[in-house]
């Protein structure tokens, strides 16, 4: 069974989930689970470190697309950082960086929503 | 040896005893009065041979009352007052009548001959019986013990002849019946099976036994010293009147017996009797596991019996849920209370109890005495399987005190249980959702079979292979041909996100959009366009789908495309394979101006063998076992190798490559690819 990690950290008021491993229908509902609970803490802003991530399925980007309305109804967003190639030409392919931020380095997204804040 | 010998001649036990009662029936009528000798030995020799064929018949018969000792007592019971009774008003009849001069007429005889063959089979009963006792639950075979008395008995019987011949000589008879005492007294002993009665049971023997053995030392006291009653067994024969006394003494020494064992039974009582409910319910519940599936109902008979094997006033079993814990069932204390206590005990699901451990409820909580179920001593014990923990099952008492080592190993067992029988349920419960999940592919493959065109619509010029390989958990691939005009063919090739039978239905619902709007909108662009703003508000969140739309001219070879989100169009000319990959998101991800301001649409005018090959990603994302890709540039290698090839030989080629590639990986996405080829007229 391929394996799926994700853990939640907070660098200032941002929340950055790090995902690890594979992606898919199966594993799905362990990242829903960390936004519902970002939503319960009404934190709508979030980065979603790549790094560690191998593989994600059409289930795995349908998480983003199903919470990306309420954090930004709310003034906040999700934005995707550290993504390896083979994982952004899947996002790539489905249009996904005409309507999210990308970005090569976590503090890079999180220092957007910094700048962001300010105004 | 002498056992199985009985147990032969007691087959015929019965006719044996009967003829020989008649036999001496007969022989007493004849012979009113033995005095002659040998007429005294043959008649000792019949009773001897009566009583031992009754006892051999009754011996048998007995045998099935073994798991009632104490209706054995009760009847042994009725026969010796029976006895006592008989002996007693024999024995006031001769004292009213000091005078009585015993004359044998013949109703007297047979009077009397009746008499004796009542005490002939109710002491050979009684007897019997205890034997019947002597080998109840005795683990040993202690036959040896009980056959020397027999053969005592048997010696007592003929020297109180030998006395009655010789006066002189009753050292024998002496000696033999002391020892046979000694030997009853030794026999007498052997009363395991008080051990096993219940409580009430051991109160109710005492009792009885007390009586009985009162009972049986007058009778002995009547049949030694009472004259008439000496001179009527007695004068019948000095054998009989032996075997008599020998059998009161046996019922004073037994019964007396009894009652001092039972006496110091009793203490143990209660705990004997909680062992014993113990392995009962252990029985029961070994029992209920394998024919009872349902957790609810198990839960509860393991809750209840709990409080019965602890001795306990409450107990509530709790699981392991994703959302804490979850109370199953609860035995005597209310849902709230219990929840209560366990959410205090286990804290947030982060305490854990690793084995059994004994609360001393009062001083952990004596502050808080909110709760109506207020309690002294909890115990609690891990439903562990497979070392991982799966639930609590919980028992408490409101005073008394703690629980004990036995109250924690009975406690333990039945948590045992409580973890197999929620392993068996969740296995079970497990294999129920395979099969509906199986179901459900069925009708998911069912709708996709259905909305995949039955032939491809091929003309002279325009040659179309479509080829279609579902995966087993059947993904949403979806490919169509719309005939627009005499012309124009509209094309598309789409992926609907997820899987099973959501997929099949939203597949359903695209093929109903791009049938009807492909009849309206020519151009690709617009037509997507107008496909993704049918689809707000029909699609969840999460799903999206990904397409290809294009029209092909048939007569011209020109065609026109747009790519929503889908994997890139491949077109190979002449040997040269080309990624055509116009811009465009998914359908569903967007329902703003985003979607349709990126849509771009190309225009490809195709020359003569051009391949056109859209495909979804079930190609490109197979796996093998190392979980690496099949990729986009193997994939347009084989289409450009073979382009020479017709399109179901390139198809062909391009499964049977994949096959190779992945054949130690299941197939976890459904494949389509669709091939035109165009022919210019000549």
């Amino acid at each position: 069974m391929a394996e799926f990690n994700v853990n939640l950290r907070g660098v200032g008021a941002v929340s950055v989930i790090d995902v690890k491993g594979y992606l898919d229908a199966h594993t799905a509902p362990e990242l829903e689970n960390v936004f519902n609970r970002l939503l319960d803490q009404k934190q709508y802003q979030v980065v979603v470190n790549f790094d560690d991530l191998k593989y994600i399925s059409s289930a795995g980007l349908g998480v983003f697309m199903a919470y990306v309305e309420t954090m930004r109804e709310n003034e906040g967003d999700i934005k995707f950082s550290n993504m390896k190639e083979n994982v952004y030409n899947i996002f790539d392919l489905l249009g996904f960086p005409i309507l999210y931020e990308f970005f090569k380095e976590e503090n890079e997204a999180i220092k957007k929503f910094c700048d962001s804040s300010k105004f | 040896m002498i056992k199985t010998n009985l147990k032969f001649s007691g087959v015929k036990g019965l006719e044996n005893a009967i003829l020989l009662s008649i036999v001496l029936f007969l022989f007493n009528l004849i012979f009113p009065l033995h005095d002659v000798f040998m007429l005294a030995i043959i008649h000792e020799g019949i009773v001897f041979l009566t009583i031992y064929f009754l006892y051999n018949y009754l011996n048998q018969s007995l045998t099935n009352k073994l798991d009632a000792p104490l209706s054995l007592v009760l009847n042994i019971g009725i026969l010796g007052a029976l006895l006592f009774f008989i002996l007693s008003i024999a024995n006031s009849a001769y004292e009213a009548d000091i005078n009585g001069k015993i004359s044998f007429n013949f109703f007297n005889s047979l009077l009397s001959i009746l008499l004796i063959f009542l005490f002939i089979a109710s002491i050979v009963y009684i007897f019997t019986s205890f034997r019947e006792l002597f080998y109840l639950r005795q683990k040993k075979d202690p036959s040896t013990y009980f056959n020397t008395m027999l053969v005592f008995f048997a010696l007592s019987f003929f020297s109180s002849i030998l006395m009655q011949v010789e006066p002189s000589l009753d050292y024998p008879y002496s000696a033999f019946f002391v020892v046979t005492i000694i030997l009853i007294s030794l026999n007498s002993i052997r009363v395991a099976w008080i051990a096993f009665l219940t409580k009430k049971q051991k109160y109710y023997l005492l009792g009885l036994s007390i009586v009985l053995s009162v009972v049986f030392s007058l009778s002995f006291s009547l049949v030694f010293h009472s004259e008439i009653v000496r001179q009527m067994i007695y004068a019948f024969s000095p054998g009989l009147h032996t075997v008599f006394s020998l059998v009161m003494i046996y019922g004073a020494i037994y019964f007396g017996v009894i009652f001092f064992v039972t006496l110091f039974h009793l203490p143990t009582a209660e705990a004997f009797d909680r062992k014993a409910q113990e392995v009962a319910s252990m029985m029961d519940i070994t029992k209920l596991i394998t024919q009872v599936f349902d957790f609810k109902e198990l839960a509860d008979t393991i809750t209840s019996m709990t409080t019965q094997a602890c001795n306990s006033d409450s107990a509530w079993l709790v699981t392991n849920s994703k959302n804490g814990i979850e109370l199953n069932s609860v035995h005597k204390i209310g849902y709230v209370d219990a929840n209560d206590v366990s959410n205090r005990l286990l804290g947030s699901g982060d305490a854990s109890f690793e084995q059994i451990e004994v609360i001393d409820y009062d001083s952990l909580f004596r502050d808080k005495k909110f709760i109506e179920h207020h309690f002294h001593s909890v115990a609690v014990a891990p439903l562990k399987m497979h070392g991982k923990i799966n639930g609590y099952l919980f028992t408490a008492r409101t005073k008394g005190n703690a629980f004990d080592t036995e109250d924690r190993k009975s406690l333990q067992a039945f948590a045992y249980y409580a973890a197999v029988a929620l392993e068996n349920a969740m296995l079970i419960k497990e294999s129920i959702e395979k099969e509906r999940l199986e179901k459900e592919l069925d009708v998911a493959r069912d709708i996709q079979r259905k909305i995949l065109p039955a032939v491809v619509p091929s003309t002279p010029q325009l040659a179309i292979s479509a080829l279609f390989v579902p995966a087993f958990e059947v993904g949403g691939d979806y490919y169509d041909f719309f005939e627009l005009d005499e012309d124009n063919l509209g094309f598309v090739v789409a992926d609907v996100s997820g899987k099973g039978i959501s997929a099949a239905f939203i597949m359903a619902e695209v093929k109903g959009i791009f049938e009807s709007l492909s009849k309206i909108v020519q151009k690709p662009s617009e037509l997507l366009t107008k496909v993704n703003e049918v689809l707000k508000g029909n699609l969840e969140k999460k799903n999206f789908v990904t397409a290809v739309y294009g029209v092909i001219n048939k007569k011209n070879g020109k065609m026109y495309l747009s790519r929503a989100g889908h994997t890139p169009i491949v077109i190979c000319s002449e040997g040269i394979v080309e990624r055509v990959q116009p811009a465009g998101i998914g359908l569903g991800l967007d329902f703003t101006n985003s979607f349709s301001n990126s849509l771009k649409e190309m225009e490809i005018q195709l020359k003569n063998n051009d391949i056109v090959v859209c495909y979804s990603d079930g190609i490109p994302e197979a796996k093998n076992s190392l979980g690496e890709d099949f990729g986009y540039d193997k994939f347009e290698k084989i289409i450009s190798d073979n382009c020479s090839k017709s399109l179901d030989e390139i198809s062909t080629l391009v499964m049977r490559e994949l096959s190779l590639f992945s054949k130690d990986h299941p197939q976890h996405d459904d494949i389509t690819l669709v091939l035109f080829k165009w022919k210019q007229k000549q």
